[in-house]
């Protein structure tokens, strides 16, 4: 930036609209600040904090999918029915009826789907990175984020969850008796939490307006409440770890002395000093302006957010089976495919010895995910790795908790895979290409 | 590093574009769309561009409130009420009158009558020929899965569905062939059906409510089907269930058929009541039925009834009439047990050989009392039996 282009905006005239494309930095600065939708951004970002390779922009794909899902939930709301009569036949009307009614349902299950996914893998890549861990910025408190991200985890998980049931078929009706009967195998308070969340000791009219209410309302802004934390704690932990790493590269390494005011003199950092200068990278090397390289990027990968999804909901669409039956058990009746993992640590760890089962529901529903959970809430404090393994993939320091971590992933991932694609009637393993014994219909 | 973003970006916009393009294209453009702008063409071939002009377009149903059924049928079949298309093939064929008197379209709909799925506004669907629709349209090919002579003969047990009361039905003579034989039969012997019968066998009144899941295949050689099981069952019930005491009436293929689909008909119906005024909605015995039921219930071989000697045996000088006739009549008991066994009756009935060994230890075990109260009772319907012979006989010399 030229000394003359930073003052071609003419100074006194107001400026109504902001460009996408500025010609000096203060049109980028500008193009921040009084855009309401980006006041939450920094004026300039690290360059490595928005490369792809870094992020894989997981995050932020999980909120453009909450986005599309809050949309396209608004507009289902409007027609779909939350009574047990009424429900399976506004979904009919949906798929067959309803202008574009099969295109926003399917795109509002598919992103459902996919949300699980990023949300997932989003925790994988911070896990892997290290970015759970502080820094070399003062005040950072990034356990506490990754706290935050394990509750929107949880909350992502159960509003797919009470989703599942809305359609009230057969798909909905069984996989929600698996799903909440895993609950029910909770010593002491499971029972209760299972009476409480279905209303009732079986799923009927009081259970699906329950899901409708904890679906429509108050997860959604639980989670909107949990997304705002996660992404102000973000800024306040002075943005994603990759920039920690830069920052500690660029003091590791003498660097050329960095152009910059000298905070320090004024003396108005709270904390010891050695944080001011570590904030202070090369702007030149190492920062750009967010408008428009951050958001110029996040229109990119809006639009492909929303084009996969499109596209998914297209070619895949949604299904929706014979209307629910509580008299007729669907064999093999399913957990959505996200507990799916449960269901076979559930049949994994039943053990039968003669005459006796030991019944794997406390083992494998309860004990394993709990431990699993209890793991995740504490690993900041199990990290023994320097402040050098936070914002780098696969940083030599933490090779073993990596190993652990990755294994425990794909231990889950395989278990979700055989349960969802390879388990046959009475739960019986079935490879894909043998064919499952025909079911029995009625004409 | 940011030298491909305006191209990604462009890339990226014009590829959600194109899918929000796709998405309205194929909305814009229903299943039903083609058939609907072929019958009009063939309307204002037949009766001119006029009438055409008032063939409705888009998306047409038939929404019945108290059933909360929507029949989206007509979106295709648009000729079912006009008149004069009869020779057109389908989807545009006229309805046949007959059915439609009692049973307008805009208050029945297609699929109370017809089945498949009245939502769906395309085809494989529409006709239930998908997963998870259970009702699928019962048209001339599900008929002769099952081989059934008249092609349209699975269409008659919907009819059954709100006429099971009725003793007849007109234009559906597989159901009433179907229920005649269970009258002949004596299928109360051992089964209840709608509130009276026997407690040998299952209770027959819902049994059209049982699910698919809840029979045994096992033994079956063709397609896992229910219906393809009642049949099965009824011509050969012990070799599709070995426990089973009901006995193999003989039936031939379309009597096993005819009685399939009535006992398919058996079931919970949603029919509001508005569309069944002053329909007949109880099982209503006539006078003889009654009559006979009454002596068999409260007559002098009530005591054959009750222990259900009656299944296999008439006592005949009683009323008590056998729908199997498996055993002999009991009325000639006092006469035919020696001649059968070489032992006085009282003697079979203390110490009994043969079949009647297994059913009186097993199926119809009695205390001694019993027995010589059976004896006692034998003895005067065979006395009864005599008297009735005598007079018969009376005029005649010997």
């Amino acid at each position: 930036m030229t000394e003359d282009s930073l003052t071609r905006a003419r100074p006194g005239k107001r400026r109504w609209t902001w460009t996408w494309n500025p010609a000096s930095e203060r049109e980028a600065g500008d193009a921040i600040v009084s855009n309401f939708a980006f006041h939450g951004f920094p004026n300039k970002v690290c360059k490595r904090s928005i490369a792809t390779s870094y992020s894989f922009w997981l995050g932020t794909i999980s909120l453009f999918l909450f986005l599309i899902l809050t949309l396209s939930g608004v507009v289902l709301m409007f027609l779909y029915v939350p009574s047990v009569e009424r429900a399976y036949g506004s979904v009919k009307d949906l798929e067959y009826a309803v202008s574009f009614g099969r295109f926003l349902r399917a795109s509002h299950r598919i992103a459902a789907h996919l949300m699980v996914i990023t949300v997932f893998l989003h925790m994988v890549r911070v896990f892997l990175t290290g970015a759970y861990k502080n820094g070399v910025h003062a005040r950072q408190n990034r356990p506490l984020n990754w706290w935050i991200g394990l509750a929107m985890l949880l909350v992502t998980l159960l509003l797919s969850f009470t989703g599942y049931l809305l359609p009230w078929d057969q798909l909905a009706f069984w996989a929600v008796t698996v799903g909440t009967n895993i609950a029910n195998a909770v010593p002491v308070v499971g029972e209760a939490v299972r009476f409480v969340l279905l209303g009732g000791h079986e799923i009927n009219q009081n259970t699906l307006i329950r899901f409708y209410v904890l679906h429509c309302v108050f997860l959604p802004m639980a989670l909107t409440g949990l997304m705002a934390w996660h992404l102000w704690r973000v800024r306040k932990d002075g943005g994603l770890a990759a920039h920690d790493q830069v920052a500690r590269e660029e003091r590791a390494a003498p660097a050329p002395p960095v152009k910059s005011k000298t905070y320090v003199l004024l003396g108005i950092a709270a904390g010891r000093t050695a944080d001011v200068e570590t904030s202070v990278v090369d702007t030149e090397r190492h920062l750009v302006p967010a408008v428009p390289g951050l958001v110029r990027r996040l229109f990119v990968v809006a639009l492909l957010t929303f084009a996969a999804t499109s596209a998914l909901a297209v070619w895949v669409g949604a299904p929706l089976e014979a209307a629910a039956n509580p008299q007729v058990t669907p064999n093999p009746a399913k957990a959505p495919w996200y507990f799916l993992w449960l269901q076979e640590l559930v049949t994994v760890t039943t053990v039968r010895i003669g005459g006796w089962t030991i019944n794997g529901a406390l083992v494998g529903g309860v004990i394993v995910p709990g431990l699993l959970l209890l793991l995740a809430c504490v690993v900041p404090w199990l990290d023994r790795s320097g402040a050098e393994a936070t914002g780098a993939w696969f940083h030599r320091a933490r090779r073993r908790a990596n190993a652990v971590f990755l294994l425990v992933c794909i231990a889950l991932v395989v278990l979700t895979v055989v349960g969802t694609f390879l388990r046959g009637p009475y739960w019986n393993f079935y490879w894909p290409w043998e064919e499952w014994p025909a079911h029995p219909g009625r004409y | 590093m940011f030298r491909y973003d305006r191209i990604l970006l462009a890339a990226a916009g014009l590829l959600a574009l194109g899918i929000c393009v796709a998405v309205a294209w194929e909305d814009a453009r229903p299943g039903y769309a083609p058939y609907q702008e072929e019958f009009k063409s063939l309307v204002e071939e037949r009766f001119g561009p006029e009438r055409a002009a008032a063939v409705p377009a888009g998306l047409q149903q038939i929404w019945l409130e108290g059933a909360e059924r929507v029949d989206r049928c007509t979106s295709c079949h648009m000729g079912v009420t006009w008149q004069g298309l009869d020779d057109v093939p389908q989807p545009f064929t006229s309805h046949p009158k007959a059915p439609l008197a009692h049973h307008p379209v805009e208050r029945f709909g297609c699929t109370f009558c017809h089945g498949g799925q009245g939502y769906a506004t395309e085809l494989p669907a529409a006709h239930g020929w998908v997963e998870h629709w259970e009702e699928p349209l019962l048209d001339r090919h599900l008929s002769a899965d099952y081989r059934f002579r008249d092609p349209l003969a699975f269409l008659q047990f919907r009819c059954n569905l709100c006429h099971r009361f009725d003793r007849e039905i007109e234009g559906a003579p597989y159901i009433n062939r179907g229920k005649r034989l269970i009258e002949q039969k004596g299928c109360r012997a051992c089964h209840v059906i709608n509130g009276r019968g026997g407690a040998i066998g299952p209770d027959l009144t819902r049994v059209g409510e049982k699910e698919p899941e809840q029979y045994d295949y096992s033994r079956l050689t063709s397609l896992p089907t229910l219906f393809g099981w009642q049949i099965a069952h009824l011509q050969n019930p012990k070799s599709y269930s070995p426990e089973t005491v009901m006995p193999d009436f003989g039936f031939n293929t379309e009597d096993a058929q005819a009685i399939a689909l009535v006992l398919l008909s058996w079931r919970d119906t949603d029919v509001p009541a508005e569309l069944l005024p002053g329909a007949i909605l109880r099982d209503v015995p006539t006078p003889e039925e009654a009559e006979r039921e009454r002596v068999m219930r409260e007559g002098e071989g009530r005591f054959f009834v009750e222990k259900g000697c009656f299944i296999c045996h008439d006592v005949s000088s009683f009323g008590i009439v056998s729908a199997t006739k498996i055993g002999p009549d009991l009325a000639l008991a006092v006469e035919d047990a020696p001649r059968r066994f070489g032992r006085t009756l009282d003697d079979f009935l203390m110490h009994p050989s043969g079949t009647m060994e297994v059913v009186l230890s097993k199926q119809i075990p009695l205390t001694e009392d019993e027995r010589r109260e059976a004896f006692e009772l034998l003895k005067k319907a065979y006395e009864k039996h005599m008297k009735e012979q005598g007079a018969q006989d009376g005029g005649k010399p010997r």
